[in-house]
């Protein structure tokens, strides 16, 4: 370690709390007063660090793309008002990655490297391969953050890390919802909070690669918890008519319904639908229900539904705190669960950073190369909970399915739609639940 | 199968058939009186949609103003198709290729100035009719219902106006032979920017309406318009009535495939049939060797 970095980390132990409220470091809370430490008296006045986002700013996942920006936007106002980085302030650049092929995100990926010489992609998620962009990060030697979810990217950095060194999942892969879902029900029934109907399992799905990745692990791994698939349905999407898949459901009713298709309006549909003539069936679906529009559409419907996030914001100090700034600056309506994503992947990457003593341009291989070394090291603790990499595979830890301990992996989260009038219930995982699970009402009726 | 199941799936067919129907009408009388593939026909459709929730939802209007809103909203944008893009090309040779391109870049358009002025986030189209109908143990909802009675009422005011009146006489001349028409007096021009107008209208009852089932979102027209599509091509280029019908009819199919062989067969089945309807009659089930398309 160099002298210099040993100072300011010696400083960073003993900084006082006025100078980190003045920074607002108190303001922004979790792990970035590491980075106010690091910085010092430095104010963000050196030669800009361009960073980059390829994001779907257009098309059918807009709603996200626009709060990734607004992340990202946010984490680079307050790192520069801590001075930046060592001094140096974060400057934005956002390219559109529309329908998100492959093709379009690497184009998206290649301009932010060509125009403005990013010396990091800070993204939320593309729904392409999640294995395209890598090949552009690791040819420019340059960092890249992202959410987008997908095992790929585990199996992609474990086939050669040295290649790779550069790119990071800051979220568990999809297969997680799997298994973490699994335990989850066990975990109701041991508490005699839920009681299975009987043992089939409904697994609907659509033909993307994240959802049916969810929906196979579910296959693969629910005969361990005593489970047998009674139906396995992929949908084509948009879909709003569900009668067809509900008349299968109906037929053969089985005790837990999963949904592992993420668009908002068409799951708040299937409720709509289902509702009038249930089957007394748990439901559970994945992502789609953490987004505004799952409310707005289904209404009274969505209330008992299940859900899960393996990212998403807590409703603890830092993320109630994060969720006011978030919407102040961004609106009411403003998807804070989103956006908090790349606000902490921004985090992330801005703290090994200064850790490393600067993030490096493109082609400073050795630079990023420290950098990456110091986001393995690093366990940050932001709006989403803890994000902490798994070695070789550059990808965060889940808790409590990977680890038992919920400062070392980040959270599944499991909530409830308990009154689609207000925010839903975050019942799990402890430490970091704050409602209870109740029946839906037409299990309880 | 029982009598539950059979319901449902006769009601999920008659839903969906419905949805392609009432997103039909309008493409197939533009293409069958211009000639004119009319890609932006989703766009409009969202911009209809939209229109009536910002009418009812924004400036608290009642029902019959919020869909007011969208016809108007439809018929001004088709306007502006006309004048903005579609006159300059009506003498050019290759017109029915030309104007496909300009109306893909009017979807764009379309499509972004929506995400624009509405934001990203879907939202739920304020009219709604409550309440349902129990058949058996199938409920089947109001809206549904009221999808499919706005599909054939559409189909029977553009029927009546094509067939009964002035204007209607004028378009049919127009879709048989354009120069003809004009030379026998029909001011082509204006007959284009009428349709176009009233296809827009359309468009934007057919967005209310499918909205109120699936939600608004900026994109929510690409999807029925695909299917329209290929509605218009299995029916016939142009032949409202045979688009109206074979939307149901395809509606029914899909429901049934869906059922019986899985949901990702559904929109598979439909372009098996439509690859068999184009072998067995080039012109689609209701077309006619002749370019009598109306």
């Amino acid at each position: 370690m160099s002298n210099k970095l040993k100072e300011k980390l010696e400083k960073a132990a003993t900084i006082g709390r006025r100078e980190l409220f003045n920074r607002g470091v108190v303001v922004a809370g979790g792990s970035a007063a590491i980075l106010a430490g690091l910085n010092g008296e430095a104010k963000a006045e050196g030669e800009p660090i361009p960073v980059g986002q390829a994001t779907p700013l257009t098309g059918f996942a807009a709603a996200d793309g626009i709060e990734f920006q607004n992340g990202l936007n946010l984490a680079c106002e307050e790192i520069n008002a801590m001075g930046g980085i060592l001094g140096r302030p974060l400057e934005p650049y956002f390219e559109d990655t529309k329908e998100m092929g492959d093709a379009t995100n690497i184009q998206a990926v290649q301009r932010l490297i060509d125009r403005h010489g990013v010396y990091a992609i800070l993204n939320g998620y593309n729904v392409g391969s999640g294995t395209a962009i890598q090949e552009v990060i690791a040819d420019a030697g340059i960092i890249y953050v992202h959410y987008d979810t997908t095992i790929g990217h585990n199996n992609l950095i474990k086939s050669n890390p040295e290649r790779y060194y550069g790119s990071f999942q800051a979220d568990p892969a999809e297969y997680w919802y799997g298994p973490g879902y699994l335990k989850f029900m066990q975990q109701l029934e041991e508490q005699g909070k839920w009681k299975r109907a009987n043992n089939k399992m409904a697994i609907i799905t659509s033909a993307g690669v994240y959802s049916i990745n969810i929906a196979n692990a579910l296959k693969e791994t629910g005969k361990d918890y005593g489970w047998e698939v009674s139906l396995f349905e992929t949908v084509n999407v948009p879909i709003s008519e569900w009668g067809p898949t509900l008349a299968k459901i109906r037929q053969d009713p089985p005790g837990a319904i999963a949904i592992t298709h993420f668009y908002p309006q068409d799951l708040a549909q299937f409720m709509v639908q289902f509702v009038p003539n249930p089957t007394p069936s748990l439901i559970y679906m994945q992502y789609g229900p953490t987004l505004p529009a799952f409310r707005e559409v289904g209404k009274e419907a969505v209330n008992g539904v299940l859900f899960a996030t393996v990212v998403g914001c807590l409703q603890d100090e830092i993320g109630r705190a994060f969720e006011k700034r978030y919407k102040e600056k961004f609106g009411a309506n403003a998807g804070h669960m989103s956006g908090g994503q790349t606000f902490d992947g921004a985090y992330v990457w801005a703290i090994a950073a200064a850790l490393a003593g600067g993030p490096g341009e493109q082609g400073n291989d050795e630079q990023n190369r420290k950098v990456a070394t110091r986001m393995n090291q690093l366990i940050y603790r932001g709006v989403n909970g803890t994000t902490r990499f798994i070695p070789n595979e550059n990808a965060a830890y889940t808790y409590p399915t990977q680890t038992n301990d919920s400062s070392l992996g980040m959270p599944h989260l499991f909530l409830q739609h308990q009154d689609y009038t207000k925010e839903p219930a975050l019942i799990a995982p402890a430490p970091y639940g704050v409602g209870e699970f109740i029946l839906p009402p037409w299990i309880n009726a | 199968m029982t009598l539950d199941i059979l319901t449902q799936i006769i009601a999920s067919g008659l839903t969906l058939g419905a949805m392609y129907a009432v997103s039909t009408v309008g493409l197939s009388l533009v293409w069958g009186s211009l000639g004119m593939l009319n890609l932006a026909h989703g766009g409009l459709m969202a911009f209809g949609g939209y229109s009536a929730y910002y009418a009812m939802g924004a400036l608290g209007l009642p029902l019959p103003a919020g869909l007011l809103a969208a016809i108007l909203m439809g018929g001004l944008l088709g306007a502006l198709t006309y004048h903005g893009a579609v006159r300059f090309m009506l003498r050019q040779k290759a017109f029915e290729t030309n104007v496909v391109i300009a109306t893909v870049g009017l979807a764009f358009v379309l499509e972004n100035a929506v995400l624009k002025l509405f934001g990203a986030q879907a939202q739920r189209q304020p009219l709604q009719v409550e309440g349902a109908i129990q058949v058996g143990n199938v409920v089947v909802p109001l809206q549904n219902i009221l999808i499919l009675a706005t599909a054939l009422l559409l189909m029977l005011l553009v029927a009546l106006l094509l067939k009964k009146s002035r204007i209607g006489r004028a378009v049919r001349a127009t879709a048989m032979n354009r120069e003809a028409a004009q030379l026998m007096g029909v001011r082509v021009g204006q007959i284009y920017a009428l349709v176009l107008m009233l296809a827009g209208a359309l468009a934007a009852v057919s967005g209310v309406m499918i909205s109120s089932l699936t939600g608004l979102s900026p994109g929510m027209g690409a999807d029925p318009m695909l299917k329209a599509f290929i509605i218009c091509v299995v029916a016939g280029l142009g032949n409202v009535y045979g688009a109206v019908s074979a939307a149901l009819a395809l509606g029914l199919i899909e429901a049934l495939a869906q059922f019986v062989l899985g949901v990702r067969f559904g929109f598979a089945t439909l372009l098996l049939i439509v690859i068999v309807v184009l072998i067995w009659r080039p012109n689609g089930l209701f077309g006619r060797q002749q370019v009598t398309r109306l």
